[in-house]
């Protein structure tokens, strides 16, 4: 089977606008995503995810090598590759039903057509009812959905999220990441999944959500390790067994020292 | 203002002691603080004595009434037309080039330290020049007003522009959207509560503008007739005009903030769109 | 473009401008109506050299000055009572408000009567001007004081001096000097506009020129000095540049932490 998203000898190095020094972000990351298939990105922070992230989604372009996006460079971005960003930029002046309806909008979809098309996603997210609050009259974990909704009207091929659960609360996350999941397509048929690029510092979310396991170290980002989560779906079941303990202590002995070590660094 | 955020997290708000205090509404502190002022002035005015000098409240109230059956309408209409013109003007200039500057770089570096230059030197230093291009009339108050409004259009516009955050960009870009559609839909908007907040600032300049430029070099407005009145030494009458253009100042003001207000619902507090 | 390019830019443009316009009015051969940048430069060399562009300018500098500390002796503590009491601010704020939409300006017969036509009618309108500045920032100042600071310094034991001085203080004048040098650059337009005005009123005959604002007036009305007239323009604009340059260094100066 052909990747979906297929990275080749990327390397990223840009000026850093504070120091003014080159910056290495990435050295030589090559990887694939298959078409169906749910691959997260930990390592510890400064470790160039988000970069790598950009890279695919089309905002940055790589130093070197190059990004394939079904077997053709990417240029820029296409809403075939929808992005939920960290702090789910959301656009402020937009109702819900208004950021969920702009993809439709942006492709040109008549006003009946695209209304019907986010109610859909609005509904499907469980946000009926909210169509018209504005995103700073919503809760983090609704601003969440409502950034989930938005990506999914546009119904893109690929699923780019950066770090999209780290700024709601714990029990929030939990119940995100089990919606995530039953979006996906974790309990369903294989062949209705899209190919997903989580990025995220939780080790044990990326466990717990994704089929491979991308480990990345830090300074200049480059892959460590991929693990294979062999753990069966749904996963609702396997949350917190002993397998997907052993899966959490691996990556995390991968990354601790450099993890430590980034911490000193930021505090310094 | 949101005063009920803002007293949420403002340091010593002495709050009423009783809930029945609370009750009144928030007019009835403003009329009598109304009222210990127009006091003041009422016994400043026995005290001195001398009508001229220092005209008691209720003869600047009878002036003013009869004024507004005379020649306020007026004047109010002649310094409006100044400030519609004026303020029109200025601030599709300051938006124009401002709109330029952030989509040609090269304009940009020319535009800006033209900007520099000129700002520094209030509509007020451009009078006697204005005197001599325009003669005087009409076409003082109005340039003075068209210059003043510039600048803090010009400069909001552009800041707001600039400090758009890059993910709503993004979002807008990976969800297909045109280049066309992420100015009108994005960038504008984004930046619409700072270009509001400058075009807020534009007619406070505008108006003190308008007043000076009326009083030294036009033959009609407010600010023309306020001498006019002296003239005679009725203080009275100018008295009553001073305060016509205080309240009609106050009334434009509520109005575009009102207008800020609407236009930005969706804005989670104030604080941005204000000063 | 690089960075170089861009700050090196200004020079040509201003240059071409400057060059271009001297020409112009040589070409039309109107040096009484228009003014030229060689004019201006005479302007200046003369008026520096007799002293009356020096007297002018330290005249309108003093009286803002002034005009400044008052607007402020007054602006403070209004501010503070109003930031900090609510019924207070609720009084006094459409007060505050509507006398704020007048403009200064318009004072200037009242000023002039209460005052006489000297100075200090001017120092009357340059206070009015200084002293809003200075009530609105401090409201904002008060208000804006983080109350987990003051909870924290409570907890730790500080009374009521202690708080002020350590917490309240340093936590409200940034923004209390950012009203401070919008006081002054207000205090330095309103005090052109007055004697401007003034001048134009009392038309002395050049003699009483006290400010700047009655130097441009006799330069307009008696002398007919196109050239004077601009050169008098960026003097104004170079010491409200002066002035901002000023403020913003004492600034930083006072809240380091900024």
């Amino acid at each position: 089977m052909d990747a979906k998203i297929e990275g080749r000898g990327l390397s990223k190095t840009y000026i850093s606008a504070r120091t003014g020094d080159q910056v290495e972000a990435l050295r030589d990351i090559s990887f694939r995503i298959m078409p169906n298939e749910f691959v997260s990105i930990v390592g510890p922070s400064g470790c160039g995810k988000s970069t790598l992230l950009s890279l695919v989604a089309g905002f940055a372009s790589p130093t070197t090598g190059e990004v394939l996006a079904d077997g053709v460079a990417i240029t820029g971005p296409d809403p075939r590759r929808g992005v939920m960003f960290q702090e789910y930029a959301l656009f402020p002046w937009r109702t819900v039903l208004g950021n969920v309806e702009f993809g439709p909008l942006a492709r040109g979809a008549g006003v009946e057509a695209r209304r019907a098309l986010a109610q859909r996603y609005i509904e499907m997210v469980g946000l009926a009812g909210f169509e018209g609050r504005y995103p700073h009259e919503l809760s983090g974990g609704m601003r969440q959905r409502c950034a989930l909704a938005r990506l999914l009207a546009n119904e893109p091929e690929v699923w780019l999220m950066d770090e999209p659960l780290a700024a709601v609360d714990l029990q929030t996350r939990n119940i995100l990441q089990d919606e995530l999941l039953r979006l996906w397509g974790d309990a369903g048929d294989p062949a209705s999944r899209r190919a997903v690029m989580f990025v995220t510092h939780g080790i044990d979310e990326a466990v717990y959500l994704s089929d491979r396991v991308i480990v990345l170290g830090r300074r200049p980002g480059q892959i460590k390790d991929v693990v294979a989560i062999n753990l069966p779906r749904p996963r609702r079941a396997v949350r917190n067994t002993a397998a997907a303990g052993k899966l959490i202590d691996h990556i995390w002995s991968l990354i601790r020292d450099e993890a430590a070590q980034a911490i000193v660094e930021e505090t310094s | 203002m949101s005063g009920v955020q803002r007293a949420a997290n403002s340091l010593p708000v002495v709050r009423p002691a009783s809930q029945a205090w609370k009750r009144y509404p928030r007019r009835c502190e403003f009329v009598l603080a109304l009222a210990v002022i127009v006091g003041v002035w009422q016994v400043v005015s026995v005290a001195v004595h001398n009508q001229t000098l220092v005209p008691p409240p209720l003869q600047v109230l009878d002036a003013w009434i009869s004024l507004s059956g005379a020649e306020l309408p007026g004047d109010i209409l002649a310094s409006l037309v100044h400030l519609g013109a004026g303020y029109g003007l200025g601030i599709a200039t300051g938006l124009a080039l401002a709109l330029l500057a952030a989509r040609f770089l090269f304009f940009e570096a020319v535009i800006d330290p033209v900007v520099e230059i000129l700002r520094p030197i209030s509509a007020i230093a451009w009078i006697p020049i204005a005197i001599l291009m325009f003669g005087i009339g009409r076409g003082v108050p109005v340039f003075l007003i068209f210059y003043a409004a510039i600048f803090p259009v010009f400069i909001n516009t552009l800041a707001g522009i600039r400090q758009v955050d890059p993910h709503l960009i993004q979002a807008a870009q990976m969800l297909g959207a045109s280049r066309r559609l992420i100015v009108t839909h994005v960038v504008l908007p984004a930046a619409l509560p700072i270009i509001l907040a400058g075009a807020r600032l534009s007619l406070g300049v505008a108006w003190m503008a308008m007043v000076a430029g009326e009083l030294t070099g036009a033959d009609s407005g407010l600010g023309w007739r306020i001498f006019w009145y002296q003239e005679f030494f009725a203080m009275d009458k100018v008295m009553a005009v001073i305060l016509t253009i205080g309240v009609l100042g106050y009334i434009l003001d509520t109005l575009i903030r009102w207008l800020q207000a609407r236009i930005t619902r969706w804005s989670p507090d104030d604080s941005e769109t204000g000063r | 473009m690089t960075d170089a390019q861009r700050r090196w830019l200004p020079v040509p443009v201003l240059a071409t401008v400057l060059v271009l316009w001297e020409l112009a009015v040589r070409q039309s051969g109107q040096f009484m109506l228009y003014p030229y940048p060689s004019g201006v430069l005479a302007a200046a060399v003369r008026t520096i050299g007799d002293g009356s562009l020096l007297a002018a300018t330290s005249g309108s500098l003093y009286r803002v000055l002034l005009g400044f500390v008052i607007g402020g002796m007054v602006g403070v503590p209004l501010g503070v009572l109003m930031g900090s009491l609510q019924s207070v601010n609720r009084a006094m704020s459409p007060v505050i408000d509507s006398l704020r939409s007048i403009a200064p300006i318009a004072w200037i017969p009242m000023a002039m009567l209460w005052l006489g036509i000297r100075g200090k009618a001017a120092l009357f309108i340059v206070a009015y001007a200084a002293f809003f500045p200075f009530v609105v920032n401090t409201i904002q100042a008060v208000r804006l004081v983080d109350r987990n600071l003051v909870n924290a310094a409570r907890a730790l034991g500080a009374g009521r001096a202690l708080l002020a001085r350590a917490v309240i203080l340093p936590s409200s004048l940034p923004v209390i000097l950012t009203g401070a040098r919008i006081s002054l650059a207000f205090a330095w337009g309103a005090i052109i506009a007055a004697e401007l005005a003034m001048g134009i009123k009392v038309s002395a005959g050049g003699s009483a020129a006290v400010g700047l604002g009655q130097l441009m007036v006799s330069t307009l009305y008696i002398r007919r000095d196109v050239n004077g007239l601009v050169l008098y323009m960026i003097v104004v604009g170079v010491i409200s540049l002066l002035i901002d340059v000023a403020m913003r260094r004492l600034q930083r100066h006072l809240t380091p932490w900024r």
